[in-house]
This record gives structure tokens, sequence and C-alpha cells, in this order.
């Protein structure tokens, strides 16, 4: 049984691309960052295949492993991301349209990068002294 | 720099959690309190400078449920971590000190944070004959609670007994128990109730305090709005059935194998509020529903005294009541099928 089939709606579909729409504009137009939570919206499984359907594949896909999966793909909408968050047990933690050039989770950040730094030099260091 | 002054970000990093992790546990907490989610960022930031909180727990007339719920977690994620990384600073049950060097620890962390601490509360408080029926160290229970709630920054009242009064206030509750909200006023208080409750709410609670510096916003029984705000029947993966007529009858008839709505068997998910069939337990394995038997109702007040009992359906002997039934399949099948679909994801 899949007692869900009956709320594949276009409409809602369509009023979340119009958002996106909206949101994609204001990221060309003034640099401001969008998000669109898809786990906090009323939608059945297959309004979101549908939806995700729709927005297609873009260029882009990474794959994230920091306490579980994710997966971060550019739909065929340049400047619009799907975003999928798994935790540690597989659970959909996060569900995301991102607005942006580039997600904020992809960039390294600036204590990840001192620590690494940290971990090069004394890896370095070893290399040198063995 | 010694693990106690670590902020959290620190404290993260040398578990080998990366800010990747920590921002993506944001971007997942932001979804499970109903924040908007641009908010991720600044949560990540705020909770990666956050300083160790103060948490001061007395166990009072209890079972020791709700700690042990809380204590349980089968791998080390970042939510199980914010609870390694708060300072306990007084719980008996946990701590290695007792008799008067746990009463000094108590006094010292108190005075070192005052008006700083969380207060944590698990169990009723009884006040029947002067509270004589709960002593620790000597002490009431009520007395106890009247003497550290002025200093603390929030009260959190965990499990239903400390909410509510839950089981030991039943009928005919010969120890004149009742909930922190009964004996303390002009203080904010939080209410996390179930028997036991969802170790994730507690979780999202302290994530929300210590990201922003207040409490969540709360429904008109002092719970936390977002975990709260909505019925086990309207998440509830079994609600198409409700909205099709389809009951099981007994707990082993055809119906039941068929995993059809519990309704008629006494299922309170109607009428109690509470996030079991969206988070689940034991690492989202399942929650009571889906194990084959109806909700009880634990996180409601006097739950346990509720008319009928636990195997009397809420429509009463008789059945349910076609008629809200049918309502209910048309007013509320968008929202009942949404949430349910949510307590399906994996």
């Amino acid at each position: 049984m899949k007692p869900f089939d009956f709320l594949a709606d276009d409409a809602l579909v369509d009023a979340l691309l119009m958002e996106a729409a909206d949101l994609l504009q204001n990221l060309t137009a003034h640099q401001q960052q969008g998000r669109i939570d898809l786990l906090g919206l009323p939608l059945s499984p297959a309004c979101l295949a549908s939806l995700e359907a729709r927005l297609g594949q873009g260029e882009v896909t990474a794959t994230l492993r920091a306490a579980g999966q994710s997966v971060i793909r550019e739909t065929a909408f340049p400047g619009l991301w799907w975003t999928r968050h798994e935790d540690e047990a597989g659970r959909v933690v996060g569900l995301l349209i991102e607005v942006t050039e580039v997600p904020d989770i992809l960039r390294a950040s600036k204590p990840d990068m001192e620590h690494g730094h940290r971990r090069l030099l004394a890896a370095s260091h070893f290399s040198v002294a063995g | 720099m010694s693990a106690r002054d670590e902020n959290l970000g620190e404290m993260l990093a040398r578990r080998g959690f990366s800010r990747r992790a920590l921002l993506k546990f944001s971007i997942a907490m932001t979804s499970s309190l109903a924040l908007p989610p641009g908010l991720a960022p600044a949560m990540a930031e705020n909770l990666a400078q956050a300083r160790r909180q103060s948490v001061i727990w007395l166990s009072f007339q209890e079972c020791t449920g709700c700690l042990e719920t809380l204590l349980r977690s089968a791998s080390p994620t970042i939510a199980s971590l914010i609870f390694d990384f708060i300072s306990l600073d007084y719980q008996e049950s946990l701590m290695a000190a007792a008799g008067g060097a746990a009463e000094l620890t108590l006094r010292q962390a108190v005075a070192a944070n005052k008006g700083k601490y969380l207060l944590a509360i698990d169990g009723s408080v009884p006040v029947a004959d002067g509270g004589v029926y709960s002593l620790t160290g000597g002490k009431s229970n009520v007395s106890m609670l009247q003497e550290f709630a002025p200093d603390a920054a929030a009260i959190l009242a965990i499990g239903s007994c400390a909410a509510y009064g839950g089981i030991p206030k039943a009928y005919p509750n010969p120890t004149g128990a009742v909930g922190v909200e009964d004996v303390i006023a002009n203080k904010p208080i939080v209410n996390i109730p179930g028997c036991p409750p969802i170790p994730e709410v507690l979780s999202g609670v302290l994530v929300y305090f210590v990201s922003f510096g207040k409490l969540p916003e709360l429904d008109d029984k002092k719970r936390p709005l977002a975990y709260f705000g909505t019925t086990i029947h309207d998440q509830c993966y079994r609600r198409p059935f409700y909205d099709q007529g389809k009951f099981a009858k007994s707990f082993d008839d055809e119906g039941a194998r068929q995993g059809w709505c519990l309704f008629e068997l006494g299922c309170k998910g109607p009428t109690t509020h509470n996030a079991c069939a969206s988070v689940k337990w034991n690492e989202n394995t399942s929650f009571p529903i889906e194990s084959g038997h109806g909700c009880l109702g634990c996180s409601e007040p006097d739950f346990w005294d509720a008319p009928g009992g636990f195997y009397t359906s809420l429509a009463g002997a008789d059945g349910p009541g076609w008629e809200a039934a049918g309502i209910a399949a048309a007013a509320g099948v968008a929202l009942g099928a949404a949430a349910a679909f949510r307590a399906r994801r994996k």
C-alpha cells in the first residue's frame, strides 16, 4: 500500500519552485543566500520525488562524510543546491534546497584549516626526521 | 588548556568532529526545533564558542528511568556529546562523592554559578506532611527545590513526574505528589514530559539554550513547542488507516497483523502531544505504536488516572467516533500524512 500517493500535488511543487526562483533572484540581485527546509514542510514522498526530478541534475555532486553522510548536489539551475544530510545511523536529519554560490558546508573552516596545518607540519617533521 | 576550560568547538575537534560536522548538526537542530534554516550557521558558531553550561540535577520522587534513558546512547553522536559537554555539577546517582562531600559539591556549584545554572529535576515533589516522604541528606525535596530554584537561570522539569506529578501523583496520591510548577512560581520552567522523556528533546532544549541564551518557545503546558506542537496521532505512520476506518479490534487479529490503526485498542495518540512518532526511540528504531501497542499518553498531565484506562478507546467502549474520524480525514489528512512521512523518513 502507498497511502500518500494521492498527495503528489504538482501545485505544491510549483509553489516551491516559485519560492526557489524568488530566492535565486535575491541571490543574483542582492547576494543574499536562501534556504528551504524541506523536512519542515508537509510534503509526501511523491511530492519530494517530483520536486527533485523537476530540479534536475547540475554539474556538481559532492559527498561529505562528517557525522554521517551528506550529498550536496547542484541542480540543473546553477545556484540551487539539493542537500541531503544523514546522521551516523543513516537517518535523514536535513533536507534542504540551498540557494547560494557554494553551500557553506563545503567550505573548509578556519579552525579546521588551522588544525590541519598543525597536523601537516607534524607529519612533515616526522617524515624529515624519519 | 584543561578539558574543563575548552569551548565546545575545541572539545569536538579533540574528539575528531570537524566544523562541518558541527554545521551539519546545527542544520539538523534548526530543522528539529522548527527554526529558520538560515540560523544554522549562527547556531554552529555560537555552539563552537560556547563554554560549559552548569547543570545541577536533583532527583526527587522518581524511578531513575528518566536518567537511564538520557544516559543511553549507542554511538558518540554530537547530540550525545552535548551531554558530555555540559558541566553536570551535581547528580546523586552519577557522582562519585557521597554524604557530606556531595552536599559540599552542591553548595559550591550553586555558589560558583549563581544565576547561571540550569536546575534539572526528575521526579515529583511530595508535599504532604511537610514533604517527609522523600528526603535527601535529611532535607525534603520541596525544601531543596525552594532553596535552589531562586538562583537558577531556568528549571528543566524532566519526565512526567517532575512536570506534572506523574505516577506518584496517581490516585490516591498518598505523598501529595505534585510537579515542579506547582511549587515554584516566577522562574522560567521547561517541562519535558514523558515516561521516560525523549533524550533528543532534552538535547534540543540544551542546544537552544547554549546557542541563544534563552529557552525555546513553549506551549501552554510549558513544553517545547517544536517537539510537542502536534499529537502522536498526527505524526503516526498508521494515521492513513484511521482515515480509512481500518482498525485492529484485538492485539492478534488480522487488522493488528496488517498494522492497522490501534485507536479501538485504546491508543491515546489523538490526545497526546510528543515527538515519539517522529524522533522515535533507541537510535530511531521504533516507538510503541510501531511495536504494536497503542500510545499510553504518558506525556500528558495525569495520564495514569485518565478515564477508562489504557485499553479503552478514546471514543468509549463502543469504538471510535466515526463522525469524528470522517472530519479528521477531511481536515487533517494533509498534516497527518506529511507528519507521518516525517516519522517514516530514514
